[in-house]
């Protein structure tokens, strides 16, 4: 009967929503392959320590990790099949038109994917088979972490490029970065946040797939009967909770330029951030704000317990200078956030650190030293910073829907959130530095010296300054057949480095096409005379 | 929603197209089979108390798991290549089949699900808890059978779509049942059900003689050389017997595309895809001596034997209801049926005789497996270049379309199914001009042509025929 009622009724929607179900399936997915990602890094890590320490232990635990790594991969992948056919069915035109500028980064990407999946079963299933080859074994573990980062890289310029499109907002790169190649868009591939963004993901990989490693260990310690077991997890959920600790701390070295670069790209997303609006805030809880306590509470924790670890100097000990410093960093990174969005925030993440920290000497001094708990909480706290900062990322995104989410025509893009949720006790002149086209004062600001002493007097003269720093005057004048391809292809120049303001812009443009036409109109000579 | 075409380097965006499905189809059947058949040998194994049927699921689910994470990423490989190169098809055909694919991706997650975590994993843990392992099995085994049937459905109806047109873009449909339960679904579903097992078990038992061979030299009274000969015998004969199935649902299957893709099924029968149907037939003829003569050999089993007659003779009858097989003559009947009896006779004569676990038998069927293997990788080829240049049979044709292509699919529509049987007829009733004939069959009112079409009839048939 419901299939019968269905077929009657030819669309449904998904409930929740199409956007719920994209979110849904997406951090589905970020979450199993970060993971993946993670573990391919922490089983060689696993395996050169029991390689060089001469204990099998290590190489067990690595060989058991990459058993959960063989299962996850294929969930991961099936997941993504599940995300590629929602996506072309409930967003057509996007998902279509992303493939005119990312088709050939995407056959690379599943080119690597399936060189990463041969080799990961290689890995795993021929484990004892390759026992006398050991070096060869961790080598082929190893290339398993620069192809994940080949592989994740592309999909990062992909993810980012819809952050931050960049130069493709004023139309420059849906065409020029293409050169001829339907595909690939090299300038949207390279947007502005990319680099950050991979950074970012790299390091918060490691983390997470190193504190999932110690919660699993430290849910074996907890089932555990033998000492030897009890032993051999304790040893093995300090070294991952130890390499995820290090990543962990370097995030916000990485996040603060990755904020910068949003801050000028990405306004409207940096402000919704910071700000709390838009579908950064959801059921009257803004998911941003939730996501950096968790964190400033791990970061308390994490903190005590290589703190404790090095006092009571067990094995794989961090420098605790290292750590302090980092941490130190961190402290800059919420000093920063206070003073950008309300004091509040900083106050309350403090206490969250702070109550972190007592937590975790809490938890140490009641398992007598043993990190079971420890490992425990912070591996189910980092799942939940994975996919609070993937749903913060794609909530920022201005809406293309209304704000009751019904479907409109075009694109309906709404830069005006004055109707959506807005917490009161936010810092009331957030906006302050906060860019929206050019501020008023912008005309006001005095420009920085010029290295040219001669303004450039006639359009001949602009060109010639501008354009042949780069290339030659010949390949400025190639015919391009109208004012509006000029347009582009000086836009491109511009998005390349070219100092043009607009006004200088538009008489380049004007210029050139003037003496195309002159050219054109002038009848070519037939033995080449002149 | 005007989307441009990506092109590919070196090779026709076709060639690619078809060479990443095929790399991903011939794993995907395999896991599928295996995962079919594994619990029903443990099964088997457990009720008989013979543990080598417990060995062989195992390795058959092992060897599943291998293949499993390459052919996953294969198969996301595959709708990542057509959106970008068959942007319209894709857009329209996922836009017709949105919940099929959705639920053949939940199909797919609780097939890893049970064949991961509660079969592969707990297949030691569970020694003493058969029951509960071998349904866990089962539940693996109808996931992923399900991500099967969806799969078939949405292919057959590339094939036959049973006059559900393909909506557009911008016309949200999400599923049709009538598109899902076309006209050549159940054919194709069966058949590919029969053709897995029969493929899969007679490349396994190819590559099990191997290992026998191996086993063997190392130590030829070793429990493992056992286990090898028996595993060979065992996966080649079940293999074996279910290949006579095939062509039973193969005769439906056809006169199921000859009543609703004739076109398709006229490039098959005597068309421009007729030469790979041939060499299928001779790979099938490959795998059917060698094996015919192997399983005979082996099992020395009279009601075997008689079985093998049996699907024999339905082949033969097969054989002589083929239409492309009229172009050699009335002779090829009664010769094709007298080397179909001079087989029988031959399996009968080599029953229980001979040693065939000699070395030699043993390349000999694994060939046989390979054969098995290409039959089945040209099958699916027959049936994606039949319908050649459509991409989905009447309702869009691939963007790289040739003018020859569009006007033999013409001269097949218009022309030939009107008029003839098999294109074959061209050739063997050529008239002496196809001007006159054409012009006279417009007369006569049994073609009904416009002039443009009846100038391209011409042009081609002349030039062709």
């Amino acid at each position: 009967m419901i299939f019968l009622a269905a077929a009657q009724n030819p669309f449904l929607q998904f409930p929740g929503g199409a956007k719920f179900a994209i979110g849904f399936l997406a951090l589905f997915h970020t979450s199993v392959g970060s993971l993946a990602i993670g573990f391919a890094f922490v089983v060689t890590i696993l395996q050169l320590v029991g390689y060089v320490r001469r204990d099998n232990q290590f190489d067990r635990m690595a060989k058991r990790i990459q058993l959960w790594h063989v299962c996850i991969y294929n969930i991961g992948t099936i997941n993504a099949i599940g995300l590629v056919f929602a996506l072309s069915g409930l967003y057509p035109q996007f998902w279509s038109q992303i493939f005119v500028q990312f088709f050939w980064t995407l056959i690379i990407e599943e080119a690597l994917f399936f060189m990463l999946a041969l080799t990961l079963t290689f890995h795993y299933f021929f484990w004892d088979d390759l026992w006398g080859h050991k070096k060869l074994h961790i080598f082929l573990g190893a290339l398993l972490t620069p192809m994940f980062f080949l592989q994740f890289a592309i999909i990062n310029g992909m993810s980012a490029y819809m952050l931050t499109p960049g130069f493709s907002e004023g139309q420059v790169s849906q065409w020029s970065g293409t050169a001829g190649i339907l595909g690939w868009d090299k300038l949207a591939f390279y947007n502005p946040t990319f680099l950050m963004l991979t950074l970012h993901r790299a390091a918060a990989n490691f983390a997470y797939a190193g504190f999932i490693v110690a919660a699993v260990c430290g849910f074996e310690i907890y089932r555990a009967k033998h000492e030897k077991v009890l032993s051999w997890n304790e040893r093995g959920g300090r070294l991952s909770f130890k390499i995820a600790i290090i990543s962990f701390l370097s995030l916000p070295i990485v996040g603060f330029f990755y904020a910068w670069v949003l801050k000028y790209h990405g306004k409207e997303a940096y402000e919704n951030l910071m700000i709390g609006r838009g579908d950064v805030v959801a059921g009257g809880i803004d998911w941003w704000w939730v996501k950096h306590l968790i964190v400033a509470t791990m970061i308390g924790m994490g903190l005590m317990f290589c703190y404790r670890a090095a006092k009571y100097r067990r094995e794989f000990r961090v420098p605790m200078t290292a750590v302090y410093a980092l941490s130190f960093v961190y402290l800059m990174f919420y000093v920063g956030m206070g003073a950008q969005m309300t004091w509040k925030f900083f106050w309350v993440s403090l206490a969250a650190a702070v109550f972190g920290g007592m937590l975790c000497i809490h938890l140490l001094n009641f398992h007598e030293g043993s990190g079971r708990a420890v490992f425990l909480l912070m591996g189910i706290l980092s799942f939940f910073t994975v996919i609070l900062g993937g749903y913060a990322r794609e909530a920022s995104r201005p809406r293309f829907v209304s704000p009751s989410g019904e479907r409109l025509k075009g694109f309906n893009r709404i830069a005006d959130y004055d109707n959506i949720y807005r917490s009161e006790e936010r810092a009331g002149n957030v906006s302050m530095a906060m860019l929206r086209g050019d501020p008023d004062y912008i005309e006001e600001v005095r420009g920085r010296p010029q290295q040219l002493t001669i303004q450039p007097e006639t359009p001949e003269d602009l060109i010639s300054s501008r354009c042949i720093s780069c290339h030659t005057l010949q390949r400025a004048f190639r015919p391009q057949g109208s004012e509006e391809k000029w347009d582009r292809v000086v836009g491109r120049m511009h998005a390349y480095g070219t100092r043009l303001t607009p006004q200088e812009k538009k008489i380049v443009v004007q210029h050139i096409w003037e003496k195309e036409q002159v050219e054109k109109a002038i009848p070519a000579d037939p033995g080449g005379m002149q | 929603m005007d989307l441009p075409v990506i092109e590919t380097p070196v090779f026709p965006r076709w060639v690619w197209m078809e060479e990443i499905t095929y790399s991903h189809i011939p794993i995907a059947t395999l896991v599928t089979a295996f995962m079919l058949l594994a619990p029903l040998f443990e099964y088997i194994g457990y009720r008989w108390g013979k543990p080598r049927w417990d060995r062989l699921s195992k390795s058959l689910i092992w060897f599943a798991m291998i293949l499993f994470s390459p052919g996953a990423a294969l198969g996301t490989g595959i709708p990542m290549f057509i959106i970008g190169t068959y942007p319209e098809f894709w857009s329209r055909w996922a836009n017709l089949f949105f919940w099929p694919l959705i639920a053949q991706f939940m199909f797919f997650l609780a097939e890893v699900f049970f064949l991961f975590f509660l079969y592969y994993l707990t297949w030691d843990r569970w020694m003493h808890r058969k029951k509960l392992h071998i349904t866990m099995g089962v539940c693996a085994a109808f996931f992923g059978y399900l991500v099967q049937i969806v799969w078939d459905s949405l292919g057959a109806y590339m094939l036959t779509p049973g006059g559900v047109p393909l909506p557009g873009v911008d016309e949200p449909v999400g599923w049709s049942l009538a598109a899902m339960l076309n006209p050549s679904f159940p054919f194709l579903l069966i058949h590919r059900t029969f053709g897995n097992f029969s493929y899969a078990m007679m490349l396994t038992g190819g590559v099990m003689s191997l290992r026998f061979m191996g086993q063997r030299r190392k130590d030829p009274l070793s429990e493992n050389t056992a286990y090898f000969k028996w595993a060979t015998k065992t996966c080649f004969t079940i293999g074996f017997m279910c290949f006579f199935a095939m062509p039973v649902i193969g005769w439906f299957y056809a006169r199921v595309l000859q009543e609703h893709a004739p076109i398709g099924f006229l490039a098959m029968m005597g068309g421009h895809v007729t030469d790979y149907l041939t060499i299928k037939m001779m790979l099938i003829s490959v795998f059917l001596v060698i094996g015919g003569t192997y399983v005979v050999k082996q099992n020395n089993s009279k009601a075997l034997t008689a079985a093998i007659t049996l699907g024999l003779l339905i082949l033969l009858v097969v054989i002589l209801r083929h239409p492309p097989l009229d172009y050699f003559g009335g002779w090829w009947r009664p010769v094709s049926a007298g080397i179909v009896i001079l087989f029988i006779a031959w399996l009968w004569l080599n029953k229980g005789r001979g040693d065939p676990n000699r070395t030699a038998w043993q390349y000999a069927i694994f060939i046989a497996g390979l054969a098995a293997f290409f039959t089945f990788c040209l099958g699916g080829f027959i049936r994606e270049r039949m319908k050649t240049p459509d991409t989905v049979y009447g309702e869009i044709v691939k963007p790289e379309w040739t003018d020859v292509e569009a006007d033999r699919y013409l001269v097949y529509e218009k022309w030939i199914h009107p008029l003839y049987k098999t294109p074959t007829e061209l050739d063997r009733n050529r008239p002496d001009s196809w001007r006159v004939a054409v012009q006279q069959a417009r007369q006569d009112e049994t073609v009904t042509l416009t002039d443009t079409e009846a100038e391209t009839i011409i042009n081609y048939l002349e030039a062709n025929h």
